[in-house]
């Protein structure tokens, strides 16, 4: 793999590779539909129940729903990216790959349009399922979500290239953290609540994640209130200074992982 | 147009206890057939990975097909071929599916006629459609080969093609080999514990031993050198020097 411009014919191998991957390993489709619809019955259903005890005020089922919907955004975007990256570690065909024409930029453009279609398919489960289960429509929302959904994809997409760096600096017993930190981001996100109900300590440290500003911003949706370009604006100024961070961070770790001689770890 | 592949010059390679590579300088000319010989330790991956741009010299310099590595790396790969024995098949592809895969990355638009000509050169056209990963080591290795030399590569470069190999086995990588090489023209670069094997395809041989060339020639030149008989007998003499 070396940096530079696209090859489309060598995106496309790696898109299709990645589709037989998804097609003939059944365990990936627990990621995909059957995760996202356990959760939407967790949190649907604890919700439900506070809205049956009386104590919901703003933090009923609708709030859990979308909370779940949209942290399948992030959840999707992350475990898709890094799996299809640690598929190439799990296979040893790191070497094969490092000696072939492949960029980086190539690899990652495939990941990349892989990952959006699974997050679509996990969309699509969270949503049947919400309906079906709840009567939650995810649309009530409106046109708005789709800023709030591209910037969480973002977020998630950060979170694999770091967990691609983390792996390539520190092996394969690093991939714990492909779902490690994302369940860390979601917390201090709020997905589920306002950054207000978190401890005080943890609540500045949930500020400057974009994502909070697109989970605060997708609930101000949920209530009817108008576009919160504000929220917005935040959180895709976050991405804009963590996605091309995160870029530099593995691009480095490649160096580090070229000069050290880790690439023999596989072979 | 040059007919020089390869050229590598002073390569160094430590890692944190030891020397991998101490200072090893190669050639390679188009149309060579060259074996990259020595015991465990001496160095012989680490300077194929160096060569290939999969590791990053300490020092020195490595320029293939005319490409200075690493900026001009993903170029010079695609005129460049490589398989290791050792190395398994992607996971969950059929055979024809990996072939495609990497002649994909390769540059070759339509891989099928390539596939299909490299699967009966090798004489396993009945394993185009059974999953990759449930290949024999010596159907994965022949997989391997084809693998390398779909997209008519100008250097192949071979990791122990034929280790743990049955002796039907290594014979068709041997035939396969001679015969891709010369209806192509590749260079071959080849890594290998089998003399045997060496002394059928390769015109000349490279030694290593503590991670420097200590021999460079035709064979029986080298055999000359060391005063010994055959190349099983320098190479046991320089295994017998080699820390492992």
């Amino acid at each position: 793999m070396a940096t530079g411009s696209l090859d489309l014919l060598r995106v496309k191998a790696v898109i299709r590779r990645q589709f037989y991957v998804q097609l003939r390993a059944p365990q990936r489709w627990f990621d995909v539909l059957v995760w996202p619809m356990v959760d939407t019955v967790i949190w649907g259903s604890i919700g439900l129940f506070v809205d049956q005890e009386g104590g919901a005020g703003r933090a009923g089922a609708p709030y859990m729903l979308s909370g779940i919907l949209l942290m399948h955004v992030m959840y999707q975007a992350n475990v898709s990216m890094s799996c299809g990256f640690l598929d190439e570690t799990w296979s040893r065909n790191l070497v094969n790959l490092m000696v072939s024409p492949l960029r980086e930029v190539e690899l990652l453009a495939g990941l990349m349009v892989v990952s959006a279609v699974r997050l679509l398919a996990g969309l699509g489960a969270v949503a049947v399922a919400a309906g079906l289960l709840f009567s939650f429509n995810v649309t009530s929302a409106g046109w708005g979500l789709i800023p709030v959904i591209a910037v969480l994809m973002l977020v998630g997409w950060t979170i694999a290239l770091l967990v691609m760096a983390l792996v390539l600096r520190f092996g394969n017993g690093a991939e714990i953290l492909c779902w490690g930190l994302l369940f860390v981001i979601v917390a201090l996100s709020g997905a589920f609540y306002p950054v207000h109900a978190m401890p005080g300590v943890l609540q500045p440290l949930g500020r400057v994640l974009p994502s909070t500003h697109a989970f605060e911003a997708a609930r101000r949706l949920l209530d009817g209130r108008p576009m919160p370009w504000r929220l917005i604006a935040e959180g895709a100024a976050g991405v804009a200074v963590a996605v091309p961070a995160a870029a530099a961070v593995l691009w480095r770790t490649l160096h580090l992982f070229r000069a050290r001689g880790y690439v023999t770890r596989y072979s | 147009m040059s007919s020089r592949v390869l050229e590598a010059t002073g390569l160094v390679k430590r890692y944190k206890r030891t020397t991998a590579v101490a200072g090893v300088s190669l050639a390679v000319d188009a149309g060579e057939r060259i074996a990259l010989l020595g015991a465990n330790g001496a160095g012989k991956t680490t300077t194929l990975l160096m060569l290939l741009g999969a590791i990053t010299p300490d020092e020195g310099s490595v320029t293939v097909l005319g490409h200075t590595l690493p900026g001009g790396r993903s170029r010079a790969m695609e005129r460049v071929g490589f398989a290791a024995g050792y190395l398994p098949l992607p996971d969950r592809l059929r055979v024809r599916e990996v072939l495609a895969y990497f002649a994909n990355l390769h540059g070759v638009a339509d891989p099928g006629p390539p596939v299909d000509a490299g699967l009966a050169r090798f004489r396993i056209p009945d394993l185009a459609d059974a999953m990759a990963g449930e290949l024999s080591s010596g159907q994965r290795t022949l997989v391997g080969i084809i693998k390398a030399t779909l997209h008519r590569p100008r250097l192949l470069v071979l990791d122990e093609p034929t280790a743990s190999l049955d002796p039907d086995v290594a014979h068709r990588v041997r035939v396969g080999l001679e015969e891709t090489c010369d209806e192509t023209g590749a260079a071959l670069l080849v890594t290998s514990h089998n003399m045997t094997d060496v002394e059928r395809i390769c015109e000349r041989v490279v030694f290593l031993s503590g991670g420097l060339v200590v021999a460079d020639g035709p064979p029986d030149a080298v055999t000359r050198q060391f005063g010994r008989a055959t190349l099983e007998e320098v190479f046991l003499h320089l295994a017998s020097e080699e820390k492992i």
